[in-house]
């Protein structure tokens, strides 16, 4: 990528206003002050970059607020927000496409004389590459000199920000140390427009509404576990916890906040750092506040999933007054007819008798409906052609498209001017850029990204002199790509397909834009295979962690998650397995060590729990590594007898105690782990006086050995037949005398032990659970796989 | 039909109480129904209910406001009108404390049919409550309501609220549980005397207003694992995503419990403390699946009992809360495809809820008796609203001699002897006290029998049973085991003054070094005092 964007003339001249504009922040600032000392003129800043790439190729030449929505460029739904509540000063901080925001800005109607808003475009620089960034950036320009809201360029709302403003302020003549108010909408957890991928777990005042905890939550890596830190609750006894709030990214912000983010530059993301660390540093002692909106409507497009949401939820008219047949922020004029569906009024549109509108449908002008066309809850923009018999299911298209007859166009987004030929087929999920040309008989698969080829139409590279090479270092990556990939996009296509998100090699989950996280923003992606997080969280369990006699330890393999993982490391198992072995191997060795050199039990304890979370395994594992390596130490001494019952003892009783003190004691799990090795061990024979030394020094106790015992696993039933399943029985068997033994010496407690026996039995269905549930595994993975090479072959 | 069968089915339905009293004895000194993991923080009565002599002073039988705390609430049980099928209170008490407790509650005027029944502590069994449920678990036929001794409730606060919480919530979307928490004593830094015991921590949790559900309740190992933050899971969270956070509330010990409690109590065997453990841990099967799947077909037995699915389905006011967590549950199992159970099943069976009922501080006050600080300031609340007067029976009034001076604001026991210029000022004295000429007592609770001489000073004290005040003692927030005797002259300051050995000839040592020293001491520094006693004890 090219840092240094001064190669051509017209971005010299961008770096020239860029540094005028550096050069003079005071000027500015004095005329900014006179202003708002007239009349308290409420400022916005609006942050028209996304700093993403969520809705490339849609976004390659345009920025993303420009993007319609509902026919209306995005940024002007923001305008109209801002508007709403009463803005009347606002600041576009732009960074890719300026040009196309200044343009936009120009020919807005706020921008004509009388409307009563001024609009100010501002340039920063390409180096700006978070939001961070561009607050620092606000703050050495002066542009602020109050309080101010703060939005992003993708916003539609109707919520009266100025009575959050004058919350905020009166808020502020009390406490000073109130720096910025954030707006959230009040949902569900499940709300079609609450990100899945992105979201956060917020943690209020029941009655100050301050915010004290701020979690966020991505849909991957799922976390179980929201953490609340304790001590606020010292200071705030009764806390809310909130998960059902809709994020609109609209904060009341005081001139402080710019400035505070001057000083950590290391701040880039508003909510992930800025709020979180506010709250978090004990330094600087500010206090951010919510407000929680119960009325009115505010969303973002933050992704193609929100943007169908949205889209949705402005033809339902959850948006009122902004609805397309009233308030339309393109000025466009809809007829509302019933069951939601939006005409436009000046009688350019052309429906054939015999084509179908369904409901929340949204038709612009001039555009032509073809006989026998269906469209279904889809928004069509102007100069449209639909062919005949085509189907438009659940789509987005732009302005000037044609699709032609027999095309069906199922939950995509199709860009301005694309030209799709007969009988194409465009599946869920995608994403169509502007000017492809598809077709005919091509048929693009679900979540396929097209855009057009570069350098077929050289004037139009002209036109877009001022493009963004960020983009085209982009594209020249993706054409680079497409050598090896050669999809049919039909014959007279001019289109190359984008690959699947290709996993960087480098790809950090902890970022909010992993490939798998992204999935959760992706149009008619469900992700369902991503398992939604709390599924998983819902198995796992602290308790398989923490040694309670408890047989919960099976759950960990259930978790979801660990499936999902693997399902998106295809060789995620061999490597499991390499580590496995290697683990054993480490264990074998240092258990080796502490027998030579006499280590104490404790130190021996440490090393092992040391091993375990290096390599991650479970304490089952270890258990087994220790059973065996503690047997395998017992010398065999020919004839038996007495002092082959010393040898057992004394080894058992010197490393016996280390096998409760690997982190967790689960005594039956411990027979059991005696009973596999000595199957399949030579020291069958001296199952029995181990396990009875075992008893002698209290590491198993005689409700374990009954407990062991009744479990179907002991008695190894379901194995199939074998040599090991013999042996398997012959130690079971050992283990009834032994119980035999039991019960004469006291055979009084009946009760405990018929309770004793549902313990174990439910026990039992665990460990068989287990066992699918690593086959289930093992299935996952390899389905795992063929969906790896089938994307591949894409 | 339906509707017919249904009320009769609630009509039979119902509970039995279960009463668990104290179990003190000397090695533990536990005194809340409660498990090894109580028993050091819970020995907070002490030394009221260590031992007189050789007899035993059960907590259950400590007054409150000269009324035995059981009463509160074996009335409280009364006034629900709780009748089981064979009997109405099962009350379990230690062996040894046994005669006196069922002595007691057979001699009042309760209509209540009370079983006592008594569990024998050795020092090797933890008898947490756990234990003692699984071991009475025959003997409980019926959902039960599981109450502690201690527990006062306030007159707003009435067990029938709690029992029809329980009602409408098992039958109409299967709630196992209900429990109650009430808002803490908010303690008052500078009242506090720190011998006596701190306040236990208050203990965070979660639930979920709109349908008062608890959904978590902090414990001991949480702390331990992480002391920073509190851990809530996200399944929670999703599925309940308005819920509250505090740790303003404390655990009454009240809970409504399914029969089929005490199954997955046999299920569960290495529990032992139902609060600090069970309670906790049942709170999580409400949104961790596995432990439903695993855990629900015990608390949620088929019967043949017909539930009032159609009528709900058609309630406007309870569907909406269904529906959503319909969703919830269907998109997880979507996620999982290969898992066995299909989404249907799970919707139908009940949300195994843990019903919670919160009484907030300005509902009035509830405490549990479980340390001296409880224990005194319950005292002095009931005093506010009572108003004192001369005994109406003859003999008791004629043992209280009209020169004494005696608060409104006082509470005095029958065959008290009090003599004349004595000043008792927001008090609370016991029966068959006898208390000297010229004593001040001042915002103390006197158990029964007490004697204070003359010219004692008292103020702010807690005495046990039988104890003796010598002539010109003065207490000042000190708290006494049964039949303690503070010699003449001496002073005590904040302190828990218990008899250390019973065997030693302690009084005459006691005295005799008094005597000599009694000018010095009353000279000498409070600081100095506690040393005195030390000392004096160590000669024991």
């Amino acid at each position: 990528m090219n840092m240094w964007p001064w190669t051509t003339s017209s971005q010299r001249t961008c770096f020239l206003f860029l540094l005028l504009s550096l050069m003079a922040p005071k000027s500015n600032a004095g005329k900014e002050n006179l202003l708002a000392d007239e009349a308290e003129v409420l400022q916005a800043v609006i942050l028209a970059d996304s700093f993403n790439k969520r809705f490339r190729p849609l976004t390659t030449r345009k920025p993303r607020c420009l993007l319609p929505i509902c026919n209306a460029p995005l940024l002007d739904w923001t305008f109209e927000s801002l508007a709403l509540a009463g803005v009347q000063e606002i600041f576009v901080i732009c960074r890719s496409h300026p040009e196309q925001i200044k343009a936009k800005i120009a020919e807005s109607r706020w921008s004509k004389t009388g409307s009563g808003i001024k609009i100010v475009p501002i340039l920063t620089a390409k180096e700006t590459f978070s939001p961070g960034d561009a607050m620092r950036d606000i703050y050495t320009r002066g542009l602020v000199t109050g309080d101010f809201v703060l939005v992003m360029g993708d916003l539609v709302s109707n919520i009266r920000i100025d009575e959050v403003v004058k919350v905020h302020k009166e808020r502020r003549k009390t406490n000073k140390d109130a720096i910025m108010t954030m707006v959230v909408k009040e949902s569900g957890a499940n709300h079609r427009t609450r990100s899945k991928a992105d979201y956060a777990v917020f943690g209020l005042d029941s009655e100050t509404f301050e915010c004290l905890h701020y979690e966020p939550v991505m849909g991957y890596p799922p976390s179980t576990v929201a953490s609340i830190p304790r001590e606020i609750l010292s200071a705030h006894p009764d806390i809310e916890i909130r998960n059902d709030f809709i994020d609109c990214a609209i904060d009341i912000c005081s001139v402080e906040v710019p400035s505070l983010f001057q000083d950590n530059f290391d701040y880039l993301d508003i909510r992930r750092d800025f709020v979180h660390g506010v709250l978090t540093s004990d330094l600087l002692m500010k206090n951010i506040y919510c407000y929680v909106a119960k009325e009115g409507y505010a969303a973002r497009v933050q992704d193609t999933k929100s943007y169908e949401s949205i889209s949705k939820d402005i033809l339902s008219r959850w948006t009122f007054p902004l609805v397309p047949d009233n308030n339309h922020p393109a000025g466009h004029l809809y007829e509302h007819r019933r069951g939601n569906k939006y005409i436009d009024k000046d009688g350019t549109v052309i429906l054939a008798r015999t084509s179908t509108v369904g409901n929340k449908c949204l038709i612009g002008s001039s555009t032509k409906v073809s006989d026998n066309a269906q469209i279904i809850s889809s928004v069509v923009g102007q100069n449209c052609f639909i062919g005949e018999g085509a189907i438009i299911d659940n789509s987005y298209i732009f302005d000037g498209t044609t699709v032609g007859p027999g095309c069906v166009i199922e939950r995509s987004i199709i860009g301005f001017d694309v030209n799709i030929k007969e009988n194409t087929r465009i599946d869920k999920g995608s994403l169509v850029g502007d000017d492809v040309i598809i077709g005919p008989n091509a048929h693009l698969e679900a979540f396929g990204r097209l855009s057009k080829k570069r350098g077929i139409d050289a004037v139009d590279d002209e036109d877009e002199e001022d493009e963004d090479d960020y983009a085209d270092s982009e594209e020249e990556e993706v054409e680079a790509a497409q050598g090896t990939t050669t999809v049919n996009l039909g014959s007279e296509s001019n289109a190359i397909l984008w690959p699947q998100s290709a996993p960087d090699e480098d790809e950090n989950d902890e970022n909010v834009e992993n490939a798998k996280n992204q999935r959760f923003m992706r149009l008619g992606d469900n992700a369902s295979d991503l398992a939604f997080s709390d599924a998983g969280s819902e198995s796992s369990d602290e308790e398989s962690e923490s040694s309670d006699d408890d047989s919960d330890f099976d759950k960990r393999l259930e978790l979801p998650t660990s499936s999902s993982t693997s399902l998106d490391v295809p060789d995620g198992s061999s490597t499991d397995a390499i580590a496995e072995s290697e683990f054993r191997n480490e264990v074998r060795l240092s258990l080796e060590r502490a027998f030579t050199e006499g280590h104490s039990v404790d130190n021996a304890a440490v090393e092992l729990k040391t091993l375990r979370m290096a390599s991650n395994v479970p304490l089952s594992r270890v258990r087994e590594a220790v059973v065996s390596a503690i047997v395998e130490r017992i010398q065999i001494i020919d004839g038996g007898g007495v002092p082959q019952r010393q040898e057992i003892a004394h080894v058992v009783s010197r490393w016996g105690p280390l096998i409760n003190k690997i982190g967790g004691v689960d005594p039956v799990e411990t027979i059991a782990a005696l009973q596999t090795h000595c199957a399949s061990s030579k020291r069958l024979l001296l199952f029995g006086q181990i396990l009875a030394a075992l008893y002698q020094d209290d590491v198993v106790e005689e409700s374990d050995i009954r407990k062991w015992h009744r479990s179907l696993a002991s008695q190894s039933l379901g194995l199939s037949p074998g040599v090991r399943t013999d042996n398997m029985r012959k130690c079971w068997e050992i283990g009834s005398r032994m119980i035999q033994q039991f019960d004469e010496q006291d055979d009084s407690e009946d009760e405990s032990q018929e309770d004793g026996g549902d313990a174990g039995n439910s026990k039992d269905g665990n460990e068989q659970d287990e066992d699918e549930d690593e086959d289930e595994d093992e299935d996952e993975n390899s389905s795992s796989e063929d969906i790896e090479n089938s994307s591949g072959e894409d | 039909m339906d509707l017919g069968v249904a009320t009769s089915g609630r009509l039979t339905r119902e509970f039995s109480a279960v009463v668990i009293a104290g179990f003190g004895n000397e090695y533990c000194c536990a005194y809340s129904p409660s498990s090894a993991l109580d028993l050091i923080s819970d020995n907070r009565l002490v030394p009221l209910t260590s031992n007189n002599g050789s007899e035993p002073c059960p907590k259950a039988l400590i007054p409150v406001a000269n009324k035995p705390m059981i009463d509160y609430v074996l009335s409280w049980i009364e006034q629900a009108g709780v009748k089981g099928s064979s009997l109405d209170v099962l009350l379990i008490c230690p062996s040894i404390h046994r005669p006196m407790i069922s002595h007691h509650v057979h001699s009042g005027l309760s209509t209540l049919h009370i079983d006592v029944q008594t569990y024998d502590e050795s020092p090797e069994s933890n008898t947490g409550t756990c234990t003692l449920l699984r071991h009475f678990a025959s003997r409980i036929s019926e959902d039960f309501i599981l109450l502690p001794c201690d527990f006062i409730p306030p007159p707003s606060l009435s067990l029938s609220t709690i029992l029809n919480k329980n009602r409408t919530e098992s039958l109409s979307d299967g709630s196992v549980a209900t429990v109650c928490w009430f808002a803490a004593l908010q303690p008052d830094k500078n009242s506090l005397v720190e011998d006596w015991g701190s306040i236990p921590p208050s203990v965070p949790i979660v639930w979920d207003d709109a349908t008062e559900t608890l959904l978590q309740v902090d414990t001991a190992d949480d702390l331990d694992q992480n002391s920073e933050e509190l851990e809530l899971r996200m399944s929670l969270l999703s599925q309940y995503p308005r819920t509250k956070l505090s740790n303003r509330y404390q655990d009454s010990h009240v809970y409504v419990c399914r029969r089929s409690i005490l199954d997955l109590l046999h299920e569960k065997k290495h529990f032992d403390s139902f609060r600090e453990e069970f309670i906790p841990w049942l709170c999580k099967i409400q949104y961790q699946r596995t432990k439903r799947e695993k855990y629900g077909h015990i608390l949620n037995p088929i019967t043949n009992v017909i539930t009032q699915d159609v009528a709900l389905k058609h309630s406007t006011l309870r569907a909406q809360k269904k529906v959503y967590s319909k969703s919830v549950l269907y998109q997880s199992n979507d996620a999982d495809a290969l898992s066995p159970f299909d989404p249907e099943s799970t919707t139908d069976s009940s949300s195994l809820r843990v019903g919670l009922v919160l009484h907030p501080a300005t509902a009035g006050f509830a405490t549990r008796v479980n340390n001296i600080h409880s224990l005194l300031d319950i005292n002095r609340r009931l005093l506010a609203e009572t108003t004192y007067s001369l005994p109406t029976d003859s003999q008791s009034r004629s043992l209280i001699d009209p020169k004494a001076q005696i608060s409104s604001d006082t509470m005095i026991g029958a065959f008290t002897q009090i003599s004349e210029r004595t000043t008792i000022k927001k008090s609370v004295i016991g029966k068959h006290c006898v208390i000297g000429k010229m004593a001040r007592i001042t915002g103390c609770v006197l158990l029964d029998h007490c004697v204070i001489e003359d010219g004692a000073k008292v103020d702010g004290c807690i005495l046990g049973k039988n104890t003796k005040v010598g002539a010109k003692a003065e207490l000042s927030r000190c708290v006494s085991q049964a039949g303690y005797e503070v010699g003449s002259g001496e002073s005590f300051k904040n302190e828990k003054l218990d008899v250390s050995d019973w065997t030693a000839g302690r009084d005459d040592s006691e005295e005799d070094e008094d005597e000599e020293d009694e000018d010095e001491e009353e000279e000498e520094s409070d600081d100095d005092d506690e040393g005195a006693v030390e000392d004096s004890e160590d000669e024991d």
